[in-house]
């Protein structure tokens, strides 16, 4: 049975846009225009991802309230922001509420389609039980690629699907630069360099989380990142 | 101020001439006085004949002492000018009559190319002599011959039909000269009547030649000093006074007091200082020469102003001394005895009270120019450095808040009521205005590039359906082209709120301690990968730089520069990167060859949406050198651009980590 995503944004023009680009992937899409009625549907029956714009018509935080009910109803669901603000507060907020992706409006239908897939394949893998083929071990770093999930030190540190994406590029090939162009192919994203320097910082956050002394994503300067095994 | 010393000569001038006039109107009273009381005198004026001058007349000459009959003239106490002349047979005859107490002198020198003595057997008619003749009021003349056997004491005799008779009462002596002979006699004064003259006989081959003092038949009258005047005069005579008396022709009967010569009064000053001398001659009145107010040497007064006194007409005259600088002041007043003029009062005063005081006002007067001058002219000095001091610190102000971006900095003489006060206000205003649209600006791009980014996905989301859908060859070319147009708007909506991103960023950066020169060093390397066909130079010349902030964000702002220092230079040209430190700052540089900054654009090369590039090669909208700002100044630290010889040099200032 083909996926059902669902849709909310209040600009007619994109929504029937990435609708038809969904469609065309096999997806079944529903289509809503404000929180309420999407809320509504909900209510009676959750699709299987959930695409959305933070500021809906007449509600600014519209999306963001969305977010949390939806989180509320499920755990696994994925959420993706889809914004035309470039914030770096909204983002962290959005994420913090259990988004799995902050996306901006400027990513290109291929990419979106891509992200799509990727999120759903990394559902189906949770559901799955690990094999040992996904797996990379890397000091005390392991990742699950199938199930695009993270460990460090035995602990799990949730990625979203963009980070993730990075870590796996710098840390295939540990010691090897990567620079801002492969990172962001890896993230299947055309992202500015700020939003790289970001996503990197919270990368690191994460990690430093777990372990304080976390200190295996190295900033080459001028060139970009590598992945330090000690 | 100019005026003033100007308006004080005028009025030391006028002040002089005002004082000189009203002394001679005092002096034209006491004349008038004097001369009124000299009405009672008329038998002393007209001793002499009421005729006027005629040459014949002969002035006896007071003189101070008795001089020695020695035939030597330099103890008579009047000087060669008083010495009359007559033309000789063989050059110049020159005499002069001088009266003392009884006694009146005769001194006469004769040019004689041979000098004929009285020898036996010659006769006196025959021999060179001087005759001496007097008339007495009926008009009988006496005749006295002075000859000489030899040089020296000679013998005197009175020449009368019935024989020579010798004069013991005269004292005669005869001194041979080098040009002929000379004469010194001394005669009882009572022998000399009313009229006088000399008879000069040159005895020569054959023939005399006689030369006479009168040219009538008979002698001209005789005018000496009246005792009787003079002891009127001496009444009236007082220090810095000179009272003449003269008759008709103008001969000096009285002659009492004297001028400035006299006076050794401190209160008055003596010799004035050379600059006193120009001052006078610049500004006071000239007059005439004071020589003119001396006594004439000839006995008589021979003065225009006199002249005209003696023609009944009172006058009034000064003269100046240009040595000293001191004005006599003259008046000369007819004399009357009834209905007839008998002679002239002439009346001289000094000024020398005038010379002190305006000398006090000058002194007083140039004192004041000066202190007036150079106050006046500190005044408006010290008025205009302040003005000038004002209108600096005013200009320094606008140019700091210009370079700091900071209008709401307050302007020096912001609350002055004056013209300055108002340019502070005005310029207060101006800056507002300036942040004002810069804040616009700002804001504009980035409220620009969120209002576009919805249109531009509708577009783009739309041209990458198209691409599912078959299209000909020719609409794929045009949905590439589309998308070509999309991507560059795209791009250039990035760059529009990556200045927004950039300053979210700095407000949430966590910052670290970092080295900067490491982060430079490596970023230069990944510099001459990029750009192969420019030379990268850095050069670090402190090891002690650490920074607290965000080591990409530094490395964000060195792109921009080091992107327009590409852009702005040409193939194989060198640009150089530097660190050095002062004190607790620490001082990055960018330097690039190319075209320098313009001008004008100087305060605007870090404003949003301002680029200084005429070329439209790249989709600038200047917005480079504004995140740099934004980076550098999130730092706690400044950036500026200046022109260097042959290019362009960026500077950034980062404080130093301190412990």
């Amino acid at each position: 049975m083909s996926k059902r995503i669902a849709i909310v944004e209040d600009e007619e023009a994109i929504r029937e846009n990435y609708a038809a680009a969904f469609r065309r992937e096999g997806y079944a899409v529903e289509l809503f225009e404000a929180r309420q009625p999407a809320m509504d549907a909900f209510d009676m029956r959750l699709p299987d991802l959930v695409v959305i714009d933070i500021n809906l018509k007449d509600e600014i935080e519209g999306g963001f309230e969305l977010c949390r009910s939806l989180r509320a109803k499920s755990k696994n669901l994925p959420i993706i922001f889809l914004t035309a603000r470039d914030n770096e507060f909204d983002a962290v907020s959005g994420l913090r509420l259990g988004a799995d992706d902050y996306l901006t409006k400027d990513i290109s239908l291929p990419h979106l389609m891509a992200r799509v897939a990727a999120l759903f394949r990394r559902m189906d893998a949770l559901l799955e039980p690990q094999t040992a083929e996904s797996r990379i071990k890397r000091g005390e770093l392991e990742l699950d690629i199938d199930r695009m999930t993270v460990r460090w030190r035995e602990q799990t540190v949730t990625l979203t699907l963009t980070e993730f994406w990075m870590v796996h590029a710098m840390a295939r090939y540990p010691g090897h630069v990567k620079n801002r162009q492969q990172l962001m192919d890896a993230a299947q994203a055309v992202l500015d360099d700020n939003t790289i320097t970001s996503h990197i910082k919270r990368i690191r956050r994460k990690f430093v989380d777990i372990d304080e002394n976390f200190n295996a994503v190295e900033t080459v300067y001028g060139m970009g990142y590598r992945w330090l095994e000690s | 101020m100019l005026v003033l010393p100007w308006a004080g000569c005028q009025f030391v001038r006028e002040t002089e001439s005002a004082l000189r006039r009203g002394q001679q109107e005092f002096l034209s009273g006491t004349a008038q006085a004097i001369a009124d009381s000299l009405s009672q005198f008329p038998d002393e004026f007209l001793s002499g004949g009421t005729d006027k001058f005629n040459n014949d007349q002969i002035y006896g000459h007071p003189l101070a002492n008795a001089p020695l009959i020695d035939g030597y003239f330099d103890d008579w106490s009047i000087g060669d000018a008083s010495l009359r002349s007559l033309r000789g047979a063989n050059g110049k005859i020159q005499f002069v009559f001088g009266t003392f107490r009884q006694h009146v002198f005769l001194y006469i020198d004769v040019r004689d190319t041979s000098v004929t003595y009285l020898t036996p057997g010659r006769l006196a008619n025959d021999v060179d002599h001087v005759d001496l003749l007097t008339g007495d009021a009926s008009g009988e003349l006496t005749h006295y011959r002075f000859t000489a056997e030899a040089p020296g004491a000679i013998t005197v005799v009175r020449v009368s039909e019935d024989g020579d008779v010798v004069e013991s009462q005269f004292a005669a002596h005869w001194q041979d000269t080098a040009t002929g002979y000379r004469i010194e006699v001394r005669i009882p004064r009572k022998l000399i009547g009313e009229d006088v003259g000399i008879e000069v006989h040159n005895a020569g081959a054959g023939t005399t030649i006689v030369s006479r003092s009168f040219t009538r038949n008979k002698p001209g009258r005789y005018v000496t000093k009246s005792a009787l005047l003079t002891s009127f005069a001496n009444g009236y005579a007082q220090p810095g006074f000179r009272l003449t008396i003269t008759d008709r022709a103008g001969w000096r009967l009285a002659q009492a007091g004297g001028l400035a010569s006299a006076l050794k009064d401190h209160q008055f000053s003596i010799v004035p200082a050379g600059w006193q001398l120009i001052a006078y001659r610049a500004l006071l009145e000239q007059g005439q020469a004071a020589a003119l107010a001396e006594p004439d040497p000839s006995g008589r007064e021979k003065q225009n102003y006199i002249a005209r006194a003696l023609n009944n007409e009172e006058t009034t005259s000064w003269f100046r001394n240009a040595d000293t600088g001191r004005a006599v002041v003259a008046v000369a007043q007819p004399v009357w005895s009834g209905n007839v003029q008998t002679g002239a009062l002439i009346l001289q005063q000094d000024t020398a009270a005038i010379l002190s005081l305006t000398n006090e006002s000058l002194m007083r007067l140039i004192a004041l120019t000066i202190i007036a001058t150079a106050g006046g002219a500190f005044g408006l000095l010290g008025y205009a450095s302040w003005l000038s001091l004002r209108i600096r610190r005013l200009s320094h102000a606008a140019d700091h808040a210009l370079d700091n971006a900071n209008p709401t900095m307050e302007m020096p003489s912001a609350n002055a009521a004056d013209e300055v006060g108002d340019l502070s206000r005005s310029f207060s205003s101006v800056l507002q205005q300036l942040a004002a649209y810069n804040e616009y600006l700002r804001s504009l791009a980035s409220k620009l590039s969120h209002e576009l980014r919805t249109p531009l996905t509708i577009v783009r989301s739309s041209l990458e359906n198209l691409d599912h859908e078959p299209l000909s060859e020719q609409s794929k070319e045009y949905t590439e082209r589309a998308r070509t147009g999309v991507e560059r708007l795209q791009k250039i909506l990035n760059s529009m709120s990556e200045a927004n991103r950039v300053e979210q960023l700095m407000e949430n950066v966590e910052s670290e301690v970092f080295g900067l020169s490491d982060v430079i060093d490596a970023t230069t390397k990944a510099y001459r990968d990029a750009w192969p066909e420019r030379q990268f130079l850095f050069n670090a010349e402190t090891a002690d730089d650490r920074v607290d902030g965000s080591p990409e964000l530094i490395v964000q702002m060195l792109d921009k520069l080091v992107d327009n220092a590409v852009d702005f230079s040409k193939v194989d040209d060198e640009i150089s990167i530097g660190l050095s430190r002062t004190g607790d700052e620490l001082i990055l540089t960018v330097e690039n060859p190319g075209p320098p900054l313009p001008d004008n654009m100087r305060h605007r090369l870090f404003e949003s949406m301002v680029s200084v590039r005429t070329d439209a090669g790249r989709d600038n909208l200047g917005l480079g050198l504004n995140i740099a700002k934004i980076i550098a100044e999130g730092h706690g630290g400044s950036i500026r651009g200046e022109n260097i010889d042959g290019g362009v040099r960026f500077t950034i200032i980062l404080p130093v980590h301190q412990h």
